[in-house]
């Protein structure tokens, strides 16, 4: 196909958490953030997007609320909690790890 | 973590109380997101139609989405469930008859099981109230082997054997003994009969248990031989004579002949060891035993009256335990017979102590009632089989005919899983209205059974923790039971046949699957009923069995003097207008004193006859006594010789009648009358036989051993032990005026007892009764529904096979032989579940054997009259689908579909 990449099992998690850590958003600000700040590499199927808010907020993670959007129509806004916030931090740490060891034992050889 | 859990919690019950919000929000959320991806794509310059296409593309299934998010809620599950239950409980609203039918099914079946169980776990499960750790403790039971090679095992022994085991036994941590008596409680006018727990003091660190007022009695009060004669009340009797007042420590409360000082109340619900009644008092061993005695009853081994329970010490293996009970109780059998100057061959008597768990009901002397309860519990289990057998039948007709709707929703995609669960869900929908019906019918139930079983039960209540697991077990096993068979054949409809072949039975793998069934039904409903015929026929043996004497007529008056002291001269005198004043009374034809009452208590002397080595290794020979008038008015025939005679004085050579039996045993080819025995000592004077009459059965109903002889009253020389009172009529309606007449008589606190004597007989026979009643009721109940279960299989397969047989009716085939050919095929089905049935029951009767009277537990009769009962039930069942059947108007038939 082409160069763009599916996300292996679980990043999506970490990709939502780190980009509302920014600021609060709804889903398809979401979805639009994850696929420019990655330059269009990172492949999110947008459907995928919402099972993955809706565990989030059901382990406390995220907060929803429905707000106001840009041009002025309701949607559904999500935020960090504060348990949201220190998952983010324990799931960046480990990915970082996680990453580390993987280009150690690539660049072995 | 906890606030995690909280959240998901809050979440999902959010999720599943407002979930039509749920869902809208859901929707709007997606709209939003594919509107503005949408505008993305027109800002690009793409048309309005595109950009919306471009958009779904990006985003992939939307009902896929929305699928995926509603299972990360978590709570699809318990949805479909609500959804299944909500589905279950429309279709079986829609068919009320079939509803109630099931549910009163399952409810009897469930029922009958949670109330057995009451009985069952009072009898053989359930410690005793308060029982610490009840792991380590264990029922002293002692055994021997008698001369006549039997071994007896009791669990009665005596006071010095106690103080032997105290002494010898070191694994142990307690020892104690007690017994329940009734006794005499309060003053004169105002005493009554209660349960009295006589107990040393050790007997309450069994208990975790502390009294609701005062202290228990202390081992100094226990003291050997002279105890203090301290009571502490049961919590139940305090509240109803005392009113449960504070007041009543140091009050004094008179037990049988002594006063004994109030130090205590036991705490609610405690009722020590025992198994019948609610103890009244509780008092120590040594001051009740030196009142009644008198003197020291603690050194001989003569009275065997208590009982005794051990704890081990912490990690003293029950086996070692054991084996230091059964040195310490070689020791004191050794002591018991040098004190007696008796020889004693200890590998010829082997005694032994045994352990066994304090539940009398599982020990080796356990009741009759307590091995017939286990079986009938047993029964119970087998109706609640055939109840499920039955609701399964009709579940699987209803599968069949919704085979069309199963059918069309497996065409529409429900997956098979989903399916069978529903048809889960809607047979525990059943099971669990038949669980409530079932819990009702225990609690009404349970008491007729504990009326008819455990009449002095304390514990009261059919509806405990327990009982309650047990009916949900029971109700999930027959949703369990039930609803797996027809989900799955349901299930494995195929799709197309299914189809079109309408709601017409075409499957014969499922018609098997009702027959069999079926067979089952029929034979366990014959196990059932052959059970019932064997417990009837054992009743019907034991009441009509002759007992050597007569009982409706008989009435038994006993004193109790509470400490009045008579000289012998006074207590004669006594006597012997008691017995005028008796016999006085209307309605009273004759009067005897006697020495032993049947099923109450018995005397016996040892017997020396020349040329036999040891009378007491042939047996077991009680004494009774009687004057002139005993063998008349106790119903007792006199087979050979005479009775006793005016002539027969004190001062007259002794004379005797011996029992029929006793005469057997003792002169097999020879004729008793004229021989000499001498009676307590080999050197007493002859007594000479004169008589035979019949034999009393006074024990046991069935002991070959046990025999009896009868002495003059005149020659008796001792007190009586009761008088018999003979009446016109029942016995029973003559007890007021026989104590209104003879109380009078009697000195100080003494009182006067009048009892039918078909009031200590017929606690005897509640085993057999019990069985036949609880066998008749189950195996009724269980026929009742198998001939339910083989009318409406029949009644549907001639409503299956309608076109069939009209066939063959306008073929020429006459009505006759159409009733004929349905019948056959249902009655066949039965005689094969009599066959099964009578296979299982003459296998199963190798343990019942015993529990029986009298009777053969392969009696021909009962065997052929439960299957004549059984064909007849099934010609009928048969029989009125079948001439439904015949009518069938061929035309009407065969154009139907």
């Amino acid at each position: 196909m082409d160069d763009r990449l599916d996300l292996p099992q679980g990043t999506l998690d970490l990709l939502i958490l780190k980009s509302l850590s920014l600021t609060p958003m709804h889903g398809w600000a979401i979805s639009e953030r994850i696929h420019d700040v990655s330059r269009a590499t990172l492949q999110i199927p947008q459907g995928s997007l919402y099972p993955a808010l809706h565990r989030l907020e059901r382990r406390g993670w995220i907060r929803a609320e429905w707000g106001a959007s840009d041009n002025n129509r309701k949607a559904k806004f999500y935020e960090l909690t504060r348990a949201g916030r220190k998952q983010l931090d324990a799931e960046s740490d480990a990915w970082a790890r996680l990453t580390k060891a993987v280009a150690l034992v690539l660049d072995m050889g | 973590m906890f606030n995690e859990l909280w959240s998901d919690f809050r979440y999902r019950v959010r999720a599943l109380l407002r979930r039509d919000d749920v869902e809208r929000e859901l929707s709007d959320e997606l709209r939003f997101h594919l509107e503005r991806e949408t505008e993305k794509y027109q800002r690009m310059g793409f048309s309005r139609a595109d950009a919306e296409r471009q958009a779904r593309l990006a985003f992939g299934g939307v009902e896929r989405a929305k699928e995926a998010s509603r299972e990360s809620r978590g709570t699809l599950l318990l949805e479909t469930t609500l959804q299944d239950i909500h589905y279950a409980v429309r279709g079986l609203r829609s068919k009320p008859a079939f509803t109630v039918g099931v549910v009163l099914t399952l409810g009897l079946g469930i029922g009958a099981n949670a109330a057995m169980f009451g009985i069952v776990d009072r009898l053989l499960f359930r410690p005793p109230a308060y029982l610490r750790d009840a792991s380590t403790t264990h029922r002293v039971y002692l055994s021997e082997i008698e001369s006549g090679g039997n071994t007896r095992t009791e669990h009665n022994t005596q006071f010095a054997r106690y103080l032997d085991f105290l002494r010898w036994t070191h694994d142990f941590s307690s020892i104690a003994a007690f017994q329940t008596r009734t006794i005499a409680v309060g003053e004169a006018g105002d005493a009554r009969e209660r349960p009295v727990t006589v107990a040393s003091a050790s007997y309450f660190d069994f208990f975790d248990a502390r009294p609701v007022l005062g202290r228990f009695f202390t081992a100094r009060e226990d003291s050997v031989p002279v105890g203090t004669p301290v009571a502490v009340l049961g919590y139940a009797f305090w509240q109803t004579e005392f009113g449960g007042r504070p007041d009543v420590l140091g009050k004094t409360i008179r037990i049988d002949r002594g006063l004994f000082t109030i130090v205590g109340v036991a705490p609610d619900g405690f009722t020590g060891m025992t198994d019948q009644g609610v103890p009244a008092i509780y008092t120590p061993i040594t001051a009740f035993a030196w009142a009644l005695r008198g003197r020291d009853y603690s050194k001989n081994y003569n009275w065997g009256w208590l009982e005794l329970i051990v704890r081990r010490k912490p990690g003293v293996s029950f086996a070692d335990a054991t084996a230091d009970l059964n040195n310490a109780h070689r020791r004191s059998v050794v002591t018991e017979y040098a004190l007696a100057s008796q020889k004693l061959d200890l590998d010829a008597t082997k005694p032994k102590a045994i352990l066994f768990p304090m539940q009398l009901g599982r020990g080796p002397e356990a009741g009759q009632e307590a091995k017939v309860v286990a079986w009938v519990g047993g029964v119970a289990l087998i109706v609640l089989l055939v109840a499920c057998a039955n609701v399964a039948n009709l579940l699987l007709s209803r599968a069949v005919r919704r085979r069309r709707e199963i059918a069309l929703r497996l065409a529409l995609g429900v997956s098979r899983g989903r399916l069978i669960r529903q048809l889960l869900t809607e047979s525990l929908v059943l099971a669990g209205l038949g669980g409530v019906v079932g819990l009702a019918a225990a609690q009404w139930g349970g008491k007729i059974l504990r009326a008819l079983f455990l009449p002095d039960d304390p514990a009261g209540g059919v509806t405990d923790s327990r009982t309650l697991g047990v009916a949900l077990v029971a109700t999930l096993g027959a949703a369990l039971l039930t609803g797996i068979v027809p989900a799955v054949v349901a299930s494995r409809s195929d799709l197309a046949r299914a189809l079109a072949a309408g709601s017409r039975d075409a499957g014969a793998a499922r018609s098997k699957t009702r027959t069999t069934l079926l067979v089952f039904q029929a034979a366990l409903s014959v196990v059932l009923l052959i059970g019932a015929g064997l417990f009837v026929r054992s009743l019907q043996n034991v009441r009509g069995m002759r007992l050597g004497y007569d009982v409706v007529p008989l009435s038994v008056v006993s004193l109790n003097l509470r400490g009045a002291k008579l000289s012998p001269a006074e207590s004669n005198v006594l006597g012997q207008r008691l017995v005028e004043t008796a016999r006085a009374v209307p309605g009273v034809t004759l009067v005897t004193p006697v020495a032993s009452v049947p099923f109450w208590s018995n005397e016996g002397r040892g017997l020396f006859i020349q040329g036999i080595d040891s009378v007491r290794k042939l047996g077991r020979f009680i004494l009774q006594s009687g004057d002139t008038n005993y063998f008349r008015a106790a119903g007792t025939r006199i087979l050979r010789g005479r009775g006793f005679e005016s002539t027969d004085g004190p001062n007259a050579p002794r004379v005797m009648v011996i029992g029929d039996g006793m005469a057997k045993v003792l002169w097999p080819s020879q004729d008793p009358i004229g021989k000499c025995i001498r009676i307590s000592e080999d050197t007493a004077p002859c007594t000479t036989v004169v008589g035979v009459a019949e034999e009393m059965r006074i024990r046991a109903f069935d002991d070959a051993r046990e025999h009896t002889y009868y002495l003059p009253f005149a020659q008796y020389n001792d007190e009586p032990g009761a008088i018999f009172v003979r009446v016109n009529g029942d016995a029973a309606d003559y007890s007021a005026a026989i104590r209104r007449a003879l109380q009078p008589l009697l000195p100080g606190a003494a009182y006067v007892n009048v009892r039918p004597l078909r009031e200590l007989i017929d606690p005897r026979m509640r085993g057999w009764e019990f069985g036949a009643t609880m066998f008749l009721a189950f195996g009724g109940l269980a026929l009742a529904l198998a001939a339910v279960g083989l009318y409406s299989v029949i009644a549907y397969g001639v409503a299956q096979r309608q076109k069939e047989l009209g066939v063959r009716i306008a073929l020429g085939a006459s009505r006759g032989s159409v009733v004929r050919l349905v019948v056959v095929g249902g009655v066949r089905m039965v005689v094969l579940g009599i066959g099964i049935g009578a296979v299982v029951a003459l296998w199963a009767g190798r343990w019942i054997g015993t529990l029986l009277f009298n009777e053969s537990p392969k009696d021909p009769v009962v065997f052929g009259a439960v299957a004549g009962v059984l064909v007849v039930v099934a010609v009928v069942a048969t029989a009125l689908p079948a001439f439904g059947a015949s009518r069938v108007d061929p035309n009407v038939a065969l154009r139907a579909e």
